[in-house]
């Protein structure tokens, strides 16, 4: 098993190495020179050019690549180029706030997915059947934003159950910072208030972030429990009197953590992916929001740190995912080896 | 229409989570007053030296202080740091006198070593706010003549510099001194960090980039609160990032003020809601559609005509902007001087137009190509312009395509003709109240390869006029420059000049005490005062 | 295959998919005979902003007065456009990539699936962003980035197809009487290959739909005016709550359709491959 891990791993590494290669060379041709910027009004060209040497930017691509490997082999992510501040700084307060939303949504998923899978199986080919069908291929075909927007409209804006957009609510002053989760940090402090609110605000863009993962786990939950429903254990064990509604529930908890594990390291990609979208509806102070004004400025060394930590967590999950497959299943590390 | 929606919402919300009741909070929220919470964009660094812009202005006028300052409607120069000035005959020598007793935030006096520190940083620095005076000014120059006085020698006469110098916050060297870091003067520590002077501190435990800024206010600021009865405390800074978001958290009570561009079709809808209301204040910054007079097809007179002749002014202003902005007729906004004061503005006029085309295409003009447009994506306000513009521009038999594009986009390409765009649009604001801020940086060619003169535009009477505006400290004599140079200007239409802005902010009604001017848009916390 | 699609066919839900996407093209093709305003596509008629539902807009109008639904009916083109091309790109890099690598298994073999990975390390999204700023922000550099981060899905398919393939007996035969490499990968070992990459390039066309449109909400998409139905969303977003029915409609227009595409690559991968049942995305 060690061994599995370890190859695991040394396999991950080329791919995380092409990807520092590939960012840097994304990030060196954005649009946008963040030394004109810098220099602001009234800049002479003069003035941008020396801004451009101070930043090393007008190095040739090659050297600056080899300096940023350099860098960011050490841990060094260099410093906005517009904040000034470590990147690697503005990054930890933000990853966070993406991930607490991502495992909100991750659990929401779950939860939702297997039940609604399990339902759906035990009325094979019946209506909750077809509307659970419908509903899991729906649910990957909405767009995110879009559902968003909806949301806010009808529970904001009209109904005005839950609050707009934000992490918490501002009146209530600066929240306890100990880890960044913020569930987790209030809790931590004692404010309830603070939980609340924040329990509030993570409804919405959770249940968004969700749906597609909820659609696909249902999806397999069902197909898995039809399966087992028609493995000869499960014939027999019918035969010997339990019901349907036990048995199912007996495989499920099993199964549903195979499924559920299978799928969050393809599903991790696209709550990522689905993250930037629904942060930027609601306002989320995450990685994604991030990226975008990173992008929108040409903060190069900005983009290319963000790149760079969700490929290492996407790795680092889909690693994970490997091995705790091993282990529940020894079947697959053979196969992987 | 409204009820039937509210009805089928109300039937499909059944199927949602329970409803939460409204968390009128446990023990500690209603302690004290709520403080007050700002809903304006930050800006992305805290340096009052790394950075110019409009979010920048907030951090400049509360945490910092300058030698000048702005205030009020038109805004007027008045001694803040400084309590008078004096300049030598020449223009070249200008003596600063400090007040006596200012303090740091660390309870240090202000001198005027700190004062040549200030300005040798931001020269050093070399960011935004040092271009206006990086051609006129070495650090050598700046010298102090002794506890309270401070000496700068220009290297030519520049009338704008003492324009020009509100932008420069005055920092505290010994905050900033343990945290310099090679040749950095600081910067890395100053971007999240408290250095200044001003009427409120910066708490730097809570602060999040673009995110989260507490405030506190400090009592011992040298002008006094003899003029406020009731300052607020404690400003919790919390930007919300999306427009639509900003009104609605303003209407809901989750913020007191949104930025002050709110969109014209929110302002009636924030009238009338009993909890806020909409400041509107005449700014200095004018809406501009620039062409790039380099590149054919508008390099010739007729082309360009047509093109002022073909945008929808009226149509615009008054009914896509509810007429909550004033048509500005040239490049100086209307209130500021040095306009001719019967400037004809160019009025919507298709026939004209059509006219100008034809003759533009009779002389060569490519106007059959396809012309692109570029525009701030997130500015919905230029892609408004450039749509209704591309509808008009078809009846004349002209292509507009638009191009999406950022500020940081945009301004790179303008280093250089041959990369500038055909047309591109946005806004020129108050960096400082001066003709030189708009005219004169835009149309004098010896600013090009700057996005302000990114219209290309040469002209030498023009030139000549405007560099003579700059060195001249006689007033008179520079409005008679600036008022022929804007005539010449504005007959040769090498750009779109549509409108000035009132500025608009969302604010909440408890909020008193907001005082308006075009530098920093009404940030300043000061004059403020919660109702509750 | 006619057996496949008779099946494709029995099955309501897949056959609802069929349905919605021929809908969709008819749609596309005579949008600007159906689209009862066609030159709304890029005319603002600025008196009427922002009019609700009614008999003369049955989907309103927008903020700059045009109606909603001709810019709904004219971007369907766009979207079945955007889909068609970015779908094929990604298969012209994605299916010569993993036939090669899957073939042998030597350095080229590894090189070309170390690639991929990179590519598949980075969510699709961030990508895209990335490389829709990088060139000109506009909808042909979306669908390059689009095409650029969607091949890898495309190579894994095919690479894990060859892979079985290659030790099947009759791949072994041909080999024995002397076939090209070449001649076995186009002639035998693609067409065996091709259920499953209909299959990934059916629910491809509804993913890309999305992500198009994402990338159009987040303004490195499709520019105005064109009737992108994710642009109509950003638009909108400013106009709410009062102009519920401007995000409303493209939102649904971009449901109905993914959906269509999914129900149908659902379809497809039930009746063409039972077997593939399990792999999702």
């Amino acid at each position: 098993m060690a061994r599995f891990v370890l190859r695991r791993i040394l396999l991950a590494l080329p791919a995380l190495l092409g990807l520092v290669v590939l960012t840097f060379v994304l990030s060196r041709v954005i649009p946008g020179d963040p030394a004109a910027t810098l220099a602001g009004d009234a800049a002479t060209p003069a003035q941008i050019a020396e801004i451009r040497a101070q930043y090393g930017l007008d190095r040739p691509i090659w050297e600056q690549a080899i300096v940023h490997l350099r860098q960011v082999l050490t841990g060094d992510f260099g410093r906005s180029v517009f904040s000034g501040r470590p990147v690697v700084e503005e990054i930890a307060f933000r990853l966070p706030a993406t991930l607490e939303l991502t495992f909100a949504a991750l659990l929401i998923s779950t939860v939702l997915g297997v039940g609604l899978g399990l339902v759906a199986a035990l009325d094979h080919n019946g209506p909750v059947d077809h509307l659970v069908r419908l509903l899991s291929v729906g649910g990957l075909a909405i767009a995110s934003f879009w559902l968003a927007i909806m949301l806010q409209l009808v529970f904001s804006m009209e109904l005005d159950w839950l609050p707009l957009r934000g992490r918490i609510d501002p009146t209530l002053g600066a929240p306890p910072d100990i880890t960044g989760f913020l569930l987790l940090d209030t809790l931590l402090a004692g404010r309830l208030d603070l939980f609340w609110s924040a329990l509030r605000h993570l409804v919405m863009p959770a249940v968004t972030l969700a749906l597609p993962g909820l659609a696909t786990i249902a999806r397999f939950t069902r197909s898995g429990v039809l399966e087992a429903l028609q493995k000869d254990y499960v014939l027999y064990a019918r035969a010997a009197g339990y019901g349907r509604f036990r048995l199912a529930a007996i495989y499920v908890l099993r199964n549903a953590i195979t499924v559920t594990v299978t799928q969050i390291g393809l599903l991790f990609g696209a709550l990522i992916s689905g993250a930037v979208a629904v942060e930027a509806v609601f306002d989320w102070p995450g990685l994604g929001t991030y990226a975008v004004q990173a992008i929108l400025s040409s903060d190069y060394k900005a983009l290319l740190a963000v790149t760079l930590v969700v490929g290492v967590v996407y790795a680092v999950v889909n690693v994970m995912v490997d091995v705790a497959q091993a282990l529940i299943d020894p079947r697959v590390a053979e196969e992987m080896s | 229409m409204r009820i039937s929606l509210r009805s089928a919402l109300l039937a499909a919300a059944m199927l949602a989570l329970a409803p939460a009741a409204d968390s009128q909070s446990p023990a500690h929220a209603q302690a004290q007053q709520r403080p007050l919470v700002w809903g304006d964009n930050l800006p992305a660094s805290l340096d009052p030296h790394a950075l110019f812009d409009v979010p920048s202005q907030f951090v400049l006028l509360n945490v910092y202080d300058g030698l000048y300052r702005y205030q009020g409607n038109p805004p007027e120069l008045v001694p803040w740091l400084a309590e008078r000035h004096t300049v030598s005959e020449d223009g070249l020598t200008w003596e600063f006198t400090l007040r006596a007793g200012a303090k740091f935030h660390d309870g240090s006096a202000i001198t005027a070593e700190d004062v040549v520190y200030s300005f040798k940083r931001l020269l050093a620095m070399n960011r935004a706010p040092a271009a206006a005076f990086r051609p006129v000014l070495r650090p050598e120059n700046i010298t102090a003549r002794d506890e309270r006085t401070v000496r700068f020698v220009l290297s030519e006469p520049y009338a704008p510099f003492l324009a020009a110098i509100p932008l420069v916050a005055i920092v505290n060297p010994r905050a900033i001194q343990p945290h310099v870091r090679g040749d950095d003067w600081g910067a890395e520590w100053l971007a999240a960090n408290d250095a200044g002077s001003g009427a409120y501190r910066i708490n730097p435990e809570t602060y999040r980039p673009r995110n989260q800024l507490d405030l506190e206010r400090f009592a011992d600021h040298f002008m006094g609160w003899s003029h406020n009865q009731r300052p607020i405390d404690s400003v919790r800074v919390r930007p919300v990032l999306e427009t639509s978001t900003r009104v609605l958290a303003l209407m809901r009570g989750e913020i007191d003020a949104t930025d002050s561009y709110l969109p014209t079709d929110q302002v009636e809808r924030v009238d009338r809601n009993p909890r806020t209301r909409v400041a509107r204040d005449e700014s200095m910054r004018v809406f501009i559609l620039r062409m790039n007079n380099r590149r054919p097809p508008f390099d010739n007179l007729d082309a360009r005509l047509c093109f002022a002749y073909a945008f929808n002014y009226q149509g615009f202003n008054e009914i896509i902007l509810k007429g909550l902005v004033i048509r500005n007729a040239g490049p100086n906004p209307n209130n500021l001087w040095g306009n001719p004061p019967d400037l004809r503005p160019y009025n919507f006029d298709l026939n004209l137009a059509r006219q100008h085309c034809d003759r533009a295409r009779a002389a060569g003009a490519p106007l059959g190509r396809e012309i692109e447009i570029h525009v701030q994506t997130e500015l919905e306000q230029t892609v408004q312009a450039a749509q209704m513009f591309q509808a008009d521009l078809r009846r004349v038999g002209v292509n507009l395509k638009i191009v999406p594009n950022t500020w940081a986009g945009i301004t790179s390409s303008t280093t250089r003709a041959e990369t500038t765009p055909d047309m591109w649009v946005h806004w020129v604001s108050t960096y400082f109240v001066d003709p030189e801020n708009w005219i004169g940086q835009m149309y004098d060619s010896r600013f090009h390869g700057t996005w302000k003169a990114s219209s290309w535009y040469r002209n030498e009477r023009v030139d000549d006029l405007l560099t003579r505006a700059r060195t001249s400290l006689d007033r008179a004599e520079r409005e008679r420059l600036y008022q022929e140079a804007t005539r010449i200007v504005v007959a040769e239409s090498p750009d779109i000049w549509v409108y000035n802005t009132v500025n608009l902010r969302g604010l909440s009604r408890r909020l008193q005490g907001y005082r308006f001017s075009p530098v920093g848009s009404g940030g300043e916390l000061r004059s403020m005062w919660l109702e509750n | 295959m006619s057996a496949a699609l008779a099946r494709l066919l029995r099955d309501p839900v897949s056959a609802l998919g069929l349905v919605i996407v021929l809908f969709a093209v008819v749609v596309a093709v005579f949008a600007p005979y159906l689209a009862p305003y066609p030159e709304d596509a890029y005319e603002s008629h600025l008196l009427q902003r922002l009019r609700p539902p009614s008999a003369e807009f049955p989907f309103g109008t927008d903020n700059l007065g045009r109606d909603i639904l001709s810019r709904v009916i004219l971007g369907t083109r766009n979207a079945l456009v955007v889909a068609v091309s970015v779908v094929v790109a990604a298969m012209a890099i994605g299916i010569p990539v993993g036939l090669v690598a899957g073939w042998r298994d030597n350095w080229v073999s590894d090189v070309l699936m170390r690639l991929t990975d990179v590519f598949l390390a980075v969510p699709q999204l961030i990508l895209a962003l990335a490389l829709g700023q990088l060139m000109r922000p506009g909808i042909e550099t979306a669908m390059v980035a689009l095409a650029l981060t969607y091949w890898p899905f495309f190579a894994r398919t095919v690479f894990a197809e060859t892979r079985r393939l290659r030790g099947a007996l009759f791949v072994d035969a041909l080999a024995g009487i002397g076939a090209r490499p070449t001649r076995i990968l186009l002639l035998h070992v693609l067409p065996n290959a091709l259920p499953a990459v209909l299959v990934r390039a059916t629910i491809g066309m509804g993913f890309t739909i999305l992500t198009a449109a994402i990338l159009g909400f987040l303004g490195v998409g499709a520019a105005p005016p064109s009737p992108d139905w994710g642009l109509a969303v950003a638009e909108a977003r400013q106009h709410l709550p009062e102009a519920w029915w401007f995000p409303t409609f493209p939102g649904l227009a971009i449901l109905l359709l993914v959906l269509g595409f999914n129900l149908l690559g659902d379809g497809l991968r039930d009746a063409a491959d039972p077997r593939l049942r399990r792999s999702r995305r």
